[in-house]
């Protein structure tokens, strides 16, 4: 009897910390489902509203304004740098038919670079068609404008805008993999490239640091500039360039723990 | 994005049917729902599951592979990473940072690129070389870590059982 009594009890505590773990979940679901995905265009100034009685992040937001027109939220659900490099990436290329084709022929041969890596060919063939299916569609729109339009649905639903992300999740671990040599002074403890591609890298909501940042950058063969904006005294947001000394064609604002795209 | 599950599942079904691993067979319950499988495993030679046959159920979410299944046996089962109502707990089945059992960091862990394969094997491993340090059946665990003649015995009981074989 005793013993009964004791399973029983590892079982309803086995269940009590899933529990807990599932209304953890819907609580930072309820939240970051507040946000669109990918938001509209807003001025620089609507970040006041949020720190209104914080001069430090007053100044700071003064000093962004100063330097960028408008900014565009993302989602804060740990795919952020992600969704918003992406975006922001394809909505830049959108102004240049030439830089798109060349995009375009880095991304075709992209899967056969990830399976030759040892990727398997069924679990990635989905994320590389959509990333692809979304490429051929903003293609074959005539103008900019429309195209930038149709960007921004796509990106907005759930699941052409989740499986853009996986793939340019696993586009990064296939680089940081490739370049193992030059990454791995950058990670911390005894885990391998490989281990921390599969622990931080490919799962969703995995959020990213400097060196996803750096791999994904190389990945997409782009320059991206990340202004640094949080609770420091200096009046100024550091900036900081990825690959260091290239012009960035994608900016981004960083916030401790979330980023958001910037346009100049 | 049931759609893209959907496709998901038809080409690991595929994918199982035609390269099956050793000792795993599993497949949708009913082909009118690709989201519910069932798995049947054998116990892995030279443990004392050697022999078993043990039926599981995979249930996947709507999301899939962006979040894992989850993994039931429907077999009685002992064992340190089984809860004593048949789910299955290891870290493959969970996304990093979901750490219930504080599994050890470099466990591995659900990503869009693992597969119902991968989770099979593991499961495999698992039967073959419990993880006594997550206890979901603490009894089974400390059983397992004191008194190995007696979880044989239990082990060697629920095979049978499985066999169909009178206990």
């Amino acid at each position: 009897m005793g013993d009964e009594f004791e399973s029983d009890t590892v079982v309803a505590s086995g269940n009590q910390d899933e529990l807990i773990m599932q209304q953890q979940r819907q609580i930072e679901r309820e939240i970051s489902e507040s946000t669109a995905l990918v938001g509209d265009l807003e001025p620089i100034a609507s970040l006041n509203n949020e720190y209104s009685n914080d001069v430090v992040y007053l100044e700071k937001i003064k000093d962004l304004a100063s330097k960028y027109k408008y900014m565009r939220r993302t989602r804060p659900d740990g795919n952020c740098f992600f969704r918003a490099f992406t975006y922001a990436k394809l909505e830049r290329l959108l102004d240049n038919k030439i830089d798109f084709a060349n995009f375009y022929k880095i991304v075709e041969g992209s899967k056969h670079a990830l399976v030759e890596l040892g990727f398997p060919q069924f679990t990635v063939e989905d994320f590389y068609d959509t990333f692809i299916d979304v490429l051929k569609r903003l293609g074959d729109i005539k103008t900019a404008t429309d195209a930038k339009k149709e960007l921004h649905t796509l990106f907005n639903e759930q699941g052409y805008s989740d499986y853009m992300v996986v793939y340019l999740r696993l586009l990064t671990s296939g680089q940081l993999q490739r370049d193992q040599d030059f990454y791995s002074c950058f990670i911390e403890g005894e885990r391998t490239v490989a281990d921390f591609c599969h622990q931080e890298v490919e799962p969703m909501y995995k959020e990213s640091d400097h060196i996803h940042i750096m791999a994904a950058c190389a990945a997409m063969n782009t320059g991206v500039r990340v202004v640094y904006m949080d609770r420091g005294t200096s009046k100024i947001n550091i900036e900081h360039d990825l690959p260091e000394g290239t012009q960035p064609s994608v900016h981004l604002l960083y916030r401790p723990g979330h980023y958001d795209i910037l346009y100049l | 994005m049931a759609g893209s599950a959907l496709r998901r599942l038809m080409a690991e079904y595929k994918q199982l049917t035609l390269n099956p691993p050793e000792g795993i067979i599993a497949g949708p319950i009913n082909e009118e729902n690709f989201f519910e499988w069932e798995a049947l495993i054998t116990g892995p030679e030279g443990t004392c599951f050697e022999g078993g046959v043990f039926p599981a159920k995979l249930i996947f979410p709507p999301d899939y592979p962006l979040s894992p299944p989850k993994m039931q046996f429907t077999c009685e089962m002992f064992h340190p990473n089984i809860y004593a109502d048949g789910r299955v707990c290891i870290s493959i089945l969970h996304a990093p940072g979901d750490d219930p059992m504080g599994y050890e960091s470099s466990a591995e862990r659900w990503s869009p690129v693992q597969s119902v394969e991968k989770i099979l094997l593991s499961v495999v491993s698992m039967l073959a070389e419990p993880n006594d340090e997550s206890g979901a059946n603490v009894d089974a665990a400390k059983m397992w870590r004191e008194n190995r003649d007696e979880f044989n015995k239990i082990a060697e009981r629920i095979v049978r059982r499985t066999l169909g074989i009178p206990t």
